[in-house]
């Protein structure tokens, strides 16, 4: 993360709002005298409108993963389409890069979207006429970049994704995990600096998304692009956020790193996500330290700052002999070595 | 008890809607029936009251049409050359070439089977003489097909493009397609004059609104994310337009192009009846009208073949291409060029051959003879038809029965009589908790008493209002009144009743028939196997030539004109019910299998309550097939509005012929709209 940067962040949102239904600007302005968020929200559905993203405010740092997770109706696909500007928000500001960009006029709106911005869909949003080439290659057409040029970065992009050889297939003839990996290598292919992720794995079976999240994250690795990425699935948000951003109804509930979402939950709506999430994996030691340091500490199994609960706690478990196990009558069966307890409720780190 | 407590709310719950329509609906009718004999207003519609609104669309119009006239006949002028281009390129070209270049088209859209169905099929065409005929129906088609694509592209992308546009565009397709067919020829022939021309034009009117509509359905169908992603890749509107959105919506355009060309085809043979040109259409007219049965059956399948090889080949656009070697088109086309020369050089000419002249005869001394041999059977099918069904319903009961058809003379005692079995079987039925099925039979015993031909118009209009109120709530209930109102005001009352009565009664044959067939057919695979061939030739066939066969056996009149209608609307019947049927999502039948429903109780309890509003678009579609078909059978001697049409055609007379026109689609849409509901509320109700 290089947020050190003195220039502006990738991405500011400022008192964002999407409201959905008929004359919704005046309505909004009106609604905006109210003391906070909820009552304005309260007001507009009383006038039938709906409040689809209520005063959203946050930041996206050059080169961070931004993680917008929220359930089904909350909002979040509304406010990713309203930073990339497919929605005219209602009001509020979105500035990339430091420009304004809902003053952008059609023509600026569309060079920054042939230059800057790449969008990956969750239904893939494949061209279907198209062939898997002319799919990855058509923002560098929109650009007028010449044939020649658009195969080679095509062929390039696609190799990034590991899907050479499918240059000349239609997307009917893909699998959903490849016809994502052809979604993302459009998505890159004039190298934008802004990328737009709207639940990319969702579609996808559980085994194959876990292989693009591991790709995508070395593909983020070595591109360190800033990225907007919305999921429904709290596993995934924890598991690629540098920081998450909680959705419910309209408005972001929390925004936090993942350790700060599960370990401190600031409500019980986010508290109820992080419930089934193994906290030992996601949180660090510093997260548990005492505050004052003991005097008099016998055992060093070698804990580093840094390291996960799981992984300080396997390291302590290794101090231990093995230890006996009975049966149910108290019959001594066996012996168990606690080192051994902890190896198996490790996850194998990727 | 409190079953019986709630089985007696559920009764008062009931009352609430269809049974205070129906309530509402006997009251009107039991009042005018009263009255009706003493009261003249009641029955027909006061002649004070009638506008002359005929006279004033003629006037009307005709000071429009006065106006375009030049524009119309130089645009007729200029269209003239096109058409005798394609006619001089498709007559001139030595058939083997024709023959060749169909098959290789053929081969390269379909295979071997396209491309037998092309040489067989055009070898039929050459065989049975009709060559020259044919081509020229060709080349007015494709003339007019390109018409109607480019402005069906048109106006389907402007409606995309403006939402404000669309709904206009919606109301000017419906209305499109709901005119009778022969009522757009009436001013059309006014504006360009006598001559191939007006059947072009409004062969591409009247094909044009189904592009539209499938341009526009393709368009609004396109993935949202496919749309998005051509915006984010930085697009322009246009870009987006023509390299993405249109690109992706090509298998719903091709349906368009399929529909189009077939509409295209049926109205070129339809304008025939204007004559001028010498195509296939006139042909079978002309071969009709001369009683020359076997060769208007001859001409009759030439179209029919023409109508085969179009849509098939056409059809094959929307589905996924599979590659066919070129090698074998060119070498087809090398064939056909060699055999056009070594033709050319015997002199042999196709016109020559009428090898199926004695097939004609055949046909003719056949249906002569069985005629003849089955006369008593056919007259006794007729006239049983005709007195017992038919006529009853058209004049009712009470007028129908006469003791030299039915043997006895109907008196007020009867009347009585069959109005105290009605009232017990409604008594009975609400007595079981169904009340408005009660008070509906009886609605329908006093419209068979009365004839619908002779029904008060307060009871239609109260009727349309109540059924209206009931299917989509006021505003629908004004919506079908007013506009009924206005065929009151018209003059044109009584033909519309007519009308309304012949359709009626296809209709109704239609969905008893056609729904048992569809049943049949949901039930048993081999049924679907043998009725789904005939749906798809039915369907494919231009109205023209449903007269055909039924002339040859029922001769000119009212059931003939039934027949031909029955067989064109039976149709969509058949296929929805099948269809709603057979399409009840799997996990809900193994629910009621597991629960131990057996075959017909999971047919009657599950499958028919799922296929509800399918079938209710089938019976909707059904009752345009036969308002579509009722014009076309004033060919061969109906009343009502058709034949008011078509002889408007005939004496040029645009003031009757767009009010006639008019009047029709407004049956038509009235009873649309109120199916449309009908099916729009099980829908809701099911959660679909």
């Amino acid at each position: 993360m290089t947020s050190e940067n003195s220039t502006a962040p990738a991405i500011s949102v400022e008192g964002l709002w999407q409201v959905f239904g008929e004359n919704t600007q005046t309505a909004l302005r009106e609604a905006l005298d109210a003391v906070d968020q909820t009552a304005i929200a309260e007001t507009l559905v009383g006038r039938g409108l709906i409040p689809a993203v209520r005063d959203a405010n946050f930041e996206v740092r050059k080169g961070e993963l931004f993680v917008i997770m929220g359930l089904s109706g909350s909002g979040k696909s509304t406010l990713i389409r309203c930073i990339s500007r497919l929605l005219e928000p209602t009001a509020g500001a979105v500035h990339i890069d430091g420009e304004d960009i809902l003053q952008a006029d059609e023509k600026r709106l569309i060079d920054l979207r042939r230059n800057k911005l790449g969008m990956v869909f969750q239904h893939f949003g494949l061209f279907p006429h198209m062939t898997v080439t002319d799919n990855v290659a058509f923002p560098l057409k929109m650009q007028g970049a010449s044939k020649k040029v658009r195969v080679a970065r095509a062929a390039e992009v696609l190799e990034m994704v590991g899907l050479e050889g499918r240059e000349d297939a239609y997307p009917r003839q893909l699998s959903g995990g490849q016809r994502q990996r052809v979604g993302i290598a459009r998505s890159l292919a004039v190298n934008p600096d802004i990328w737009f992720l709207d639940e990319p794995f969702s579609a996808l079976d559980p085994l194959i998304r876990r292989q693009l999240q591991d790709e995508f994250l070395h593909i983020q690795a070595t591109l360190k692009k800033s990225i907007v990425f919305i999921t429904h699935d709290i596993a995934e948000a924890l598991k690629l956020a540098d920081r998450i951003a909680i959705m419910k109804d309209g408005e972001i509930v929390q925004i936090g790193t993942p350790e700060e979402i599960v370990l401190r939950p600031v409500n019980d709506y986010v508290a109820e996500f992080s419930k089934d999430v193994p906290k030992g994996r996601h949180a660090c030691v510093e997260s548990v330290m005492l505050e004052a340091i003991p005097e008099n500490m016998p055992d060093d199994p070698g804990l580093r700052v840094g390291m996960t609960l799981d992984m300080a706690l396997a390291k302590c478990m290794s101090l231990y002999e093995p230890v006996p196990v009975h049966d149910a009558a108290g019959k001594l069966v066996g012996a168990v070595n606690p080192a051994d307890l902890a190896a198996a409720l490790q996850v194998d780190e990727v | 008890m409190s079953v019986i407590e709630r089985a007696t709310r559920k009764g008062a719950m009931a009352l609430t809607a269809g049974t205070k329509a129906a309530l509402f609906v006997i009251v009107i009718g039991a009042i005018c029936r009263l009255l009706g004999p003493s009261v003249d207003w009641l029955v027909s519609w006061p002649d004070a009251l009638v506008l002359p609104i005929t006279e004033w669309v003629g006037l009307g119009v005709g000071w429009v049409l006065d106006v375009f006239k030049p524009i119309a006949r130089f645009f007729s002028y200029l269209l003239n050359f096109p058409m005798s281009w394609a006619s001089f390129v498709l007559g001139e070209t030595p058939w083997p070439l024709v023959i060749g270049m169909v098959t290789a088209l053929g081969w390269y859209l379909g295979g071997l089977r396209m491309a037998l169905l092309g040489a067989l099929g055009l070898g039929f065409v050459l065989l049975s003489g009709y060559w020259a005929e044919g081509m020229n129906t060709l080349a007015l088609v494709a003339v007019s097909v390109p018409l109607a694509l480019l402005s069906g592209l048109a106006i389907g992308v402007l409606a995309y493009e403006k939402p404000r546009v669309k709904n206009a565009v919606n109301v000017v397709l419906d209305v499109m397609q709901t005119v009778p067919t022969f009522a757009y020829l009436t001013p059309l022939l006014v504006l360009f004059g006598f001559g191939p021309v007006v059947g072009l034009i409004a062969s591409a009117i009247y094909a044009a609104p189904p592009m539209a509509r499938n341009v526009l359905l393709g368009l609004e169908r396109v993935d949202d994310e496919v749309r998005e992603a051509a915006v984010m890749s930085g697009a322009t509107r246009r870009q987006q337009l023509f390299l993405v959105e249109i690109p992706s919506a090509t298998t719903q355009i091709m349906v368009g192009v399929n529909q189009c060309l077939m509409a295209a085809l049926s109205m070129v043979i339809i304008a025939a009846v204007i004559g001028g040109f010498d195509d296939i259409g006139w042909e079978v007219l002309l071969t009709m009208r001369k009683a020359q049965f076997g060769q208007s059956f001859l001409a009759g399948l030439v179209v029919v073949i023409f109508a085969i090889i179009i849509d098939r080949m056409s059809g094959k656009l929307a589905e996924p291409r599979e590659k066919h070697s070129p090698k074998v088109v060119w070498s087809i086309l090398a064939i056909a060029v060699a055999s056009a020369i070594a033709f050319s050089l015997t002199g042999w000419n196709s016109s020559d051959v009428r090898a199926f002249d004695g097939v004609a005869d055949a046909v003719d001394s056949g249906v002569g003879a069985f005629t003849a041999s089955n006369g008593a059977t056919l007259d006794a099918l007729k006239n049983n038809a005709m007195f017992y069904g038919l006529l009853p319903l058209r004049i009712g009961l009470s007028d129908a029965v006469l003791p030299f058809t039915w043997g006895f003379k109907w008196t007020l005692t009867h009347t009585l009589m069959l109005y105290g079995v009605a009232v017990a079987i409604a008594g009975l039925l609400t007595w079981r908790g169904k009340p408005t099925a009660g008070l509906t039979t009886l609605i329908f015993v006093g419209m068979v008493e009365v004839g619908i031909a002779q029904l008060a118009w307060p009871f239609v209009l109260a009727g349309a209002g109540a059924l209206g109120w009931v299917a989509g709530g006021q505003k629908l209930a004004r919506f079908a009144v007013v506009l009924l109102v206005f065929i009151l005001l018209t003059g044109l009352w009584e033909r519309a009743l007519l009308s309304l009565y012949l359709s009626g009664a296809a209709v109704f044959a239609c969905a008893v028939v056609g729904g048992a067939l569809g049943l049949w057919a949901a039930v048993s695979r081999t049924a679907w196997a043998i009725l789904r061939p005939m749906c798809d030739l039915l369907q494919t066939i231009p109205l023209f030539v449903f007269l055909i066969p039924v002339l040859m056996f029922f001769q000119i009149g009212e059931f003939s004109a039934f027949l031909a209608i029955c067989m064109y609307a039976v149709v969509p019947m058949i296929r929805y019910t099948r269809h709603g049927l057979v399409s009840a999502p799997e996990e809900i039948i193994e629910a009621a299998r597991a629960s131990g429903a057996g075959k017909w109780q999971e047919m009657f309890e599950i499958r028919g309550p799922y296929a509800a509003p399918t079938i209710l678009l089938g019976l909707n579609q059904t009752i345009l097939y036969a308002f579509a078909m009722l014009v076309i059978a004033a060919l061969i001697g109906t009343t009502g509005l058709g034949q008011s049409i078509y002889l408007a055609l005939g004496k040029a007379d645009v003031g009757l012929g767009l009010t006639a026109g008019a009047a029709m689609a407004i049956l038509a849409l009235v009873a649309d709209r109120l199916v449309q509901g009908f099916a729009e509320e099980r829908r809701k109700a099911l959660g679909l």
